[in-house]
């Protein structure tokens, strides 16, 4: 049976990462530590506060931190560094000869790349969550939060690569990743509730697609049955799929107008 | 002594070189850093204060880490790539020139990124630090400590390569000493709490220095400065040891 390219794709770079288990480790280790951390912080936070922070426990905020990494955790962290390097030095270029979309191509790949690392981020997750902080607040809303995680990974990858493809008109995304990354730790619930943000900046946060990246799957991890959510997160990775789209295929033109 | 100060001075030279993307580097960091200054006065305006720390205390620890960080990361960039730099046998070009490998390897590269973790440090203490002659001077001296402690870390961590042939273990400690020192020390209890100040000293690079400078204790400082020498002293110590076993890549690098 013909396989499809996708799925050859990403079934390449799951193999990679698999055969590579220094930097699979590695990552783990290193989300470990965060989520150690960062629940522990908020944990004390709660106790400090009656049990609870804008209505989240200690054992929903030690869900919600372990969900949150994982999502970013999964990812090459200079991802749109990366693409736009590639785009810049006009190696992309070599990409265009093939019989696929590069933006589809680079998505799969990325998407390979991400999967086994959140997998071993969520099997880790959940062990630390349930030592440190305790069983999950509602079991049944693990089963919307595994989706909805692999639809945030999604979201987030395609993401990068709109913001990324600036470079075919800036020649590198520069340090780009380093303020994308930054919107997604505040504006996009990583490091903190989105309810417990000022209601002003919570505002702007509800209408920008950050939200799809981490806190969508955190808060459902944390015992809210909310479906929308998910429903959200469609929407969202459809947007930013088309605007990815569009960026690419103009860029592309640019790539073959300047020479690659 | 001269080659080592020519050395320097050509590191900085070069990442000086283009003014342009020096300061644009140096300004994406700044702006890392205000993220996070966002992040702990948003926190502790939910929170309150937790342990002895506040948005002010933690604004101090905050100055305190991304200096130290930004002299080590920034002026001393190797010290985070001796592990990868001894694995993929980059060393070459060093063991080659007439002056002190370490001492050497740590001045030959300036990454102007980390540059503007300085820059932030010193303007977040001067903004937010209640800075007096007494607090500036305490300042210095525990970044001083902070840098060179954080410094002899990194090098004994990826030195640790020379020895099991890989340098996630440096990678690792280098993620670990700059996380954890974000956090004050007294959010953690037990274990996790004597490992920061034993195995990975973040606390003795942020939160003993930020507590130094809102009530110094020559006793505190004197174990802060002590643990500073006694790591850079392992560092080094690892460092050199390790060289024996080094094996060239045949790369020639400029380090």
């Amino acid at each position: 049976m013909r396989r499809r390219w996708p799925t050859v794709i990403a079934r390449t770079s799951v193999e990679r990462v698999l055969a590579e288990r220094g930097g699979l480790l590695v990552a783990l280790g290193f989300y470990i530590v965060v989520v150690a951390v960062l629940a522990g912080l908020w944990r004390v936070a709660a106790a400090a506060n009656g049990g609870s922070i804008a209505g989240y426990t200690a054992v929903a905020l030690t869900w919600y931190i372990a969900t949150s990494e994982a999502s970013t955790v999964a990812l090459n962290i200079r991802l749109i560094d990366d693409i736009g390097n590639d785009i810049g030095s006009g190696a992309v270029a070599v990409e265009l000869l093939r019989p696929a979309p590069v933006l589809g191509v680079r998505v799969a790949a990325e998407l390979g790349h991400a999967l086994p690392r959140l997998a071993a981020c969520g099997v880790a997750g959940a062990a630390v969550a349930t030592i440190s902080g305790g069983a999950p607040p509602r079991p049944a809303a693990l089963l919307l939060a595994a989706p909805s995680l692999v639809l945030a990974v999604a979201c987030n990858i395609v993401a990068q690569h709109a913001f990324a493809a600036s470079a075919f008109w800036l020649r590198n995304a520069g340090s780009a990743w380093f303020l994308y990354q930054k919107l997604v730790f505040v504006l996009g619930g990583m490091l903190i509730p989105l309810e417990a943000l000022p209601d002003w900046l919570g505002s702007v946060a509800a209408v920008l697609p950050f939200r799809s990246m981490s806190y969508a799957p955190a808060r459902l991890a944390s015992g809210h049955i909310e479906p929308l959510l998910l429903l959200e997160q469609v929407g969202w990775l459809a947007v930013l799929l088309l605007a990815a789209s569009v960026a690419f295929s103009a860029g592309e033109r640019r790539l073959q107008v300047v020479g690659g | 002594m001269r080659g080592l100060l020519a050395t320097m001075r050509n590191s900085l030279a070069e990442a000086g070189a283009n003014r342009l993307a020096l300061g644009s580097q140096m300004a994406v960091m700044a702006i890392n850093d205000i993220v996070w200054a966002v992040f702990w006065v948003l926190f502790f305006d939910r929170v309150g204060t937790i342990r002895g720390w506040d948005a002010d205390r933690i604004l101090l620890l905050l100055a305190v880490i991304t200096s130290a960080g930004g002299i080590t990361l920034g002026l001393l960039a190797n010290a985070r790539r001796v592990g990868s730099m001894a694995v993929e046998g980059e060393l070459d070009a060093v063991l080659s020139l007439p002056v002190a490998p370490l001492a050497y390897l740590l001045l030959r590269r300036v990454e102007p990124t980390n540059l503007g973790d300085i820059a932030f440090g010193l303007t977040l203490f001067v903004l937010a630090g209640s800075p007096t002659v007494g607090r500036a001077a305490i300042f210095v001296a525990v970044v001083a400590a902070a840098a060179t402690l954080m410094t002899g870390f990194l090098v004994l961590t990826g030195s640790l390569a020379f020895f099991v042939g890989r340098s996630e273990g440096g990678e690792l400690g280098f993620h670990a000493i700059l996380l954890l020192g974000s956090y004050p020390v007294d959010v953690f209890a037990g274990v996790a709490r004597v490992m920061l100040y034993t195995v990975v000293p973040a606390a003795f690079v942020s939160s003993v220095p930020a507590r130094l400078i809102d009530s110094f204790d020559i006793g505190q400082a004197a174990v802060l400065a002590a643990v500073s020498v006694a790591f850079a002293f392992a560092g080094w110590a690892t460092f050199t040891v390790g060289l024996r076993r080094y094996t060239s890549g045949a790369v020639w690098t400029r380090a």
